[in-house]
This record gives C-alpha cells, sequence and structure tokens, in this order.
C-alpha cells in the first residue's frame, strides 16, 4: 500500500518559520548580551522574529482548511491542554506578543531601554516554539522517525542555526561593520551544522533499529529512496556540510582583510542561504519520508 | 451505559468491499471518503495458501491517540465508548490522522474536517436498523456489533468462542476485534 504523507509542504513552511522565528529572537537576545554594540543585527532578529512566525502561523490558519472556513474554531485551540499542540498555541501567542513589544519598543527607539528580563523571557519562549515543532511530531507514535527524543533537540538546533543565518544574511548587506565585530556569534553559528549533523546521524542510526519495521523504511526512504536526492544533495551537503566549509575557511584561514572583503561577504552570505534551505530541506523532508507502522502489511 | 465494539472475522471476509459501500450510502460520504480501507496479504506456505483480507476502520480505542492529541476536543470520547469527531469544532489541522496508528481517518475534501467511523449510532437510530450498516451488508456474515459489557450478549460469546483479538495487541485498548 503506497502512503501518502499526512502533512506535506505547507506545513513544512510553518515548521520552518516558526522554528527560523524563534532561533532569531533568541540568538538577537544572545548578541545583546554578548555584542550589545551590534544595535543593527539585534534589530534585525527582533523583526525577523515575528514576520516569520506570523506568516508560519497564517499558512497553518490556510492548511488547516475546516478551521479557514469557520475562523472562531481557532478559539477551541485551548480547550485541550493534554494536545502537543495546545501547548503549541499557547507558546506561539505568548512568543509573538513578546516579540511585537519588543519590535515596537526598539523601533520607537526606546531599544536600550527594553528590560533584559522581557528580551529573556521572549528568548525562552522563542526556544520553546522550536522545541514545540519537534514534539508535535515527536508525540505521534505511529511513525517512528518521529516519535523519538531526538528529534526536538535536532529541530531546535537546526531552528537556532536559521535563526542566526537570517540576522546574519541580512546583516551582511545592511549593516556590514557590525557583521563583522560580530565574531563569537558567527563562531556559534559555525559549530550549530556540525552538532546538527552528529544529531541527524544519532537520530537515523536510533531510528532504523527501532522495534517498528516502519523505523527502517523511514530511514531507507532517506537515505537510498525517494528522498535520498534531496537528503543527501540539498540537506547534507548543502544544508550542513558546505556552510561548514564556507564558514570554516572565512572564520579560520582567512585574512581580516578576505573576510571584510565583498567576496568573503558574498561567501558568508552564500553559507547562510545554504543553511536556510538546509533547514526548509530538513523539516520537509522529515515530514514526507517518516513511514507510520504496519497494521497488516508495511506501507511503502 | 454500554460499551459498543465489533467483531471482524477476516476467515469469511472475501474483500467485496459491501461494508465500505453501504457504509458511504448509509452515511452520506464522498466518493473519496472511506471510513474503510482493507490492508491484503499472503498467509500460509505452498500449497496451502490463502489471502487475508481484513478491513480496518475506526478502532473506537479506549486510549484514543486522537483524542489526546486532537487541540480542539473535536475528537473525543462520546457515550458508550464510541469515539466521536465533532464536525463543528474540527480545524482539520490532521494531528488526529498523524496520531491514528491504524490510519483509517479521512479528511473530508469539501469541508475540510476530518471524520472517521461513527459506529452508526445515530443514523442507526433514525432508520431503525438493528445494526451498523457494515454489518448488514456484509455477503458472509463477517461481522458482528454488540455490547462488550454484556456478557449474554453474542458478540461476547462469539469473541470468547473465536479467541479473536484486537488487530494490534493491547496498543490502544481497540474495541474492534478479529478473528484471523
Amino acid at each position: 500500500m503506497m502512503f501518502e504523507p499526512i502533512w506535506g509542504v505547507v506545513i513544512a513552511c510553518y515548521l520552518f518559520l516558526a522554528g527560523l522565528g524563534g532561533g532569531a529572537f533568541a540568538a538577537s537576545t544572545y548578541m545583546r548580551l554578548r555584542t550589545p554594540k551590534c544595535v543593527h543585527l539585534i534589530r534585525y532578529g527582533r523583526i525577523i522574529a515575528p514576520v516569520t512566525v506570523i506568516i508560519g502561523l497564517v499558512l497553518l490558519m490556510f492548511d488547516a482548511t475546516a478551521g479557514f472556513h469557520h475562523p472562531l474554531r481557532f478559539a477551541l485551540l485551548l480547550t485541550n491542554f493534554g494536545s502537543v499542540m495546545t501547548w503549541g498555541v499557547v507558546f506561539l501567542g505568548a512568543f509573538t506578543i513578546v516579540s511585537l513589544i519588543v519590535l515596537i519598543m526598539d523601533l520607537l527607539g526606546k531599544g536600550l531601554k527594553i528590560p533584559v528580563w522581557l528580551d529573556v523571557a521572549g528568548a525562552v519562549l522563542g526556544i520553546c516554539v522550536c522545541v514545540y515543532t519537534g514534539c508535535l511530531l515527536g508525540v505521534a507514535k505511529t511513525f517512528p522517525l518521529w516519535n523519538n527524543a531526538l528529534l526536538p533537540v535536532l529541530f531546535l538546533v537546526s531552528a537556532v542555526s536559521t535563526g542566526m543565518a537570517a540576522i546574519l544574511l541580512v546583516g551582511i548587506f545592511r549593516a556590514p561593520h557590525e557583521f563583522h565585530l560580530s565574531g563569537a556569534f558567527k563562531k556559534f553559528h559555525f559549530f550549530l551544522p556540525i552538532f546538527e549533523l552528529f544529531l541527524v546521524a544519532c537520530l537515523l542510526f536510533i531510528t532504523a533499529n527501532s522495534a517498528e519495521a516502519a523505523g527502517w523504511a523511514s530511514v531507507m526512504n532517506l537515505v537510498a529512496g525517494d528522498d535520498a536526492v534531496a537528503f543527501w544533495l540539498m540537506f547534507v551537503l548543502a544544508g550542513l556540510v558546505m556552510p561548514t566549509i564556507l564558514e570554516w575557511k572565512m572564520l579560520f584561514m582567512s585574512t581580516k582583510e578576505v573576510e571584510e572583503s565583498k567576496t568573503g561577504h558574498m561567501v558568508s552570505a552564500a553559507s547562510d542561504v545554504l543553511v536556510l534551505v538546509g533547514g526548509f530541506t530538513l523539516r520537509l523532508l522529515v515530514l514526507v519520508a517518516a513511514m507510520p507502522i504496519t497494521i497488516v502489511q508495511p506501507w511503502v | 451505559m454500554a460499551r459498543y465494539g465489533m467483531l471482524i472475522d477476516t476467515t469469511k471476509c472475501i474483500g467485496c468491499y459491501a461494508c465500505r459501500t453501504a457504509c458511504q450510502r448509509q452515511n452520506s460520504l464522498l466518493p473519496d471518503e472511506a471510513f474503510i480501507r482493507y490492508e491484503q496479504r499472503e498467509v500460509g506456505s505452498y500449497p496451502d495458501v490463502n489471502v487475508e483480507n481484513v478491513p480496518l476502520q475506526c478502532m473506537h480505542c479506549e486510549d484514543a491517540p486522537c483524542a489526546q492529541v486532537c487541540p480542539t476536543g473535536a475528537a473525543h470520547m462520546g457515550a458508550d465508548g464510541i469515539v466521536e469527531v465533532d464536525q463543528g469544532r474540527c480545524i482539520g489541522c490532521l494531528y488526529c490522522m498523524a496520531a491514528c496508528p491504524y490510519q483509517v481517518r479521512v479528511r473530508n475534501s469539501e469541508t475540510g474536517a476530518v471524520d472517521k467511523c461513527r459506529f452508526c449510532t445515530v443514523s442507526a437510530e433514525e432508520s431503525g436498523t438493528k445494526m451498523c450498516s457494515c454489518v448488514e451488508a456484509c455477503p458472509t456474515g463477517a461481522r458482528l456489533f454488540g455490547d462488550l459489557d454484556d456478557p449474554d450478549s453474542q458478540i461476547v460469546a462469539e469473541i470468547a468462542r473465536t479467541k479473536a483479538a484486537p488487530i494490534a495487541g493491547d496498543l490502544t485498548k481497540s474495541k474492534v476485534f478479529y478473528v484471523r
């Protein structure tokens, strides 16, 4: 029997954008505490966060057809606190409110007056959003690829990585002088794809050896089946390996002049775009490659 | 309070789809919306080989994963142990479809809401049929519906006699029993 994935591109976009937004806010808070001079980069993070999350939420509402036709039903989302999705709505709602307050204060020129606790609260909520995108899938016992504790961690790391990449990408073009000052931030960002590679390898090994045959089938979809080209080329090579090589060249192997040259900027920008491509591909592949457990006959 | 369940004898099932079409007619379902799906597999070894037809539908699990994950409470445990979907509460997020291990929930392509086997409660009462439409339509009598808590019911006696069991063991405390 052929299995049609339940969620597709729209939900992959939502998971990607929600993670990116949460990660970008957490990253901008980190930058505020670590390199407060980078006011523009911090602001870009604060702009990216609510914008991407709101776009994601609109996509989600659009995909939930029955609710889209009857929008009042969305109020019912807060009725079952046993559901991870209900918790996600709480986190997303609170995060959107906090990130919008912070953004408005920043745009009104009160950036320095934003209390640290508000930024930290937004960052914690942002991280909750990132983890939620993994837990949302993680609690579905039907899919061994999802139903494990590694997925939320992988999604969190990927989300922070994409959030940082989005800030840096804008920063390269809009505030290059600050981009040069954010060395610690860039080094942190450099290590995330490496950590992600390690987490993906763990996820695949554990899932392939799951008690359910569907675990093996899902991993085979990724590494040698229908999704293998996207997995190896777009996710592993473009999304993880290439950014690692490019950033390594820029951060550790190049002189300051090269790093701050036009070419250096382009290499960094390319690396950040690749991180974003990889982040989206990861969400999409995790959604479409997962196979449900066998009842009588294995799904294909 | 009853605790309704069903018995499906796959050794009698010929895979004619009569149960599915009867269900679609009884519940006025769309042509692409079926509450019963079938899995088939070859059993035995040469020369004694057979094809096993297994009709699958909502198992009305006591430990229903769909009701656990439904964020709006649309999927819930209703009266008499029947898992229900309140069509007026469903937003169509499809989380229940991802959580259901049996893959027996379907999205209505017109409303976008998710639906599944209702054990024909309301329609059976309205039209005065004694049993679910799938039970009455089965030409080989492979299906039986009844109260699992009534020790005198036919279904309880048949489950005991045939040693029927839920299709996936105690995965979700299913109330649909299979003879295989």
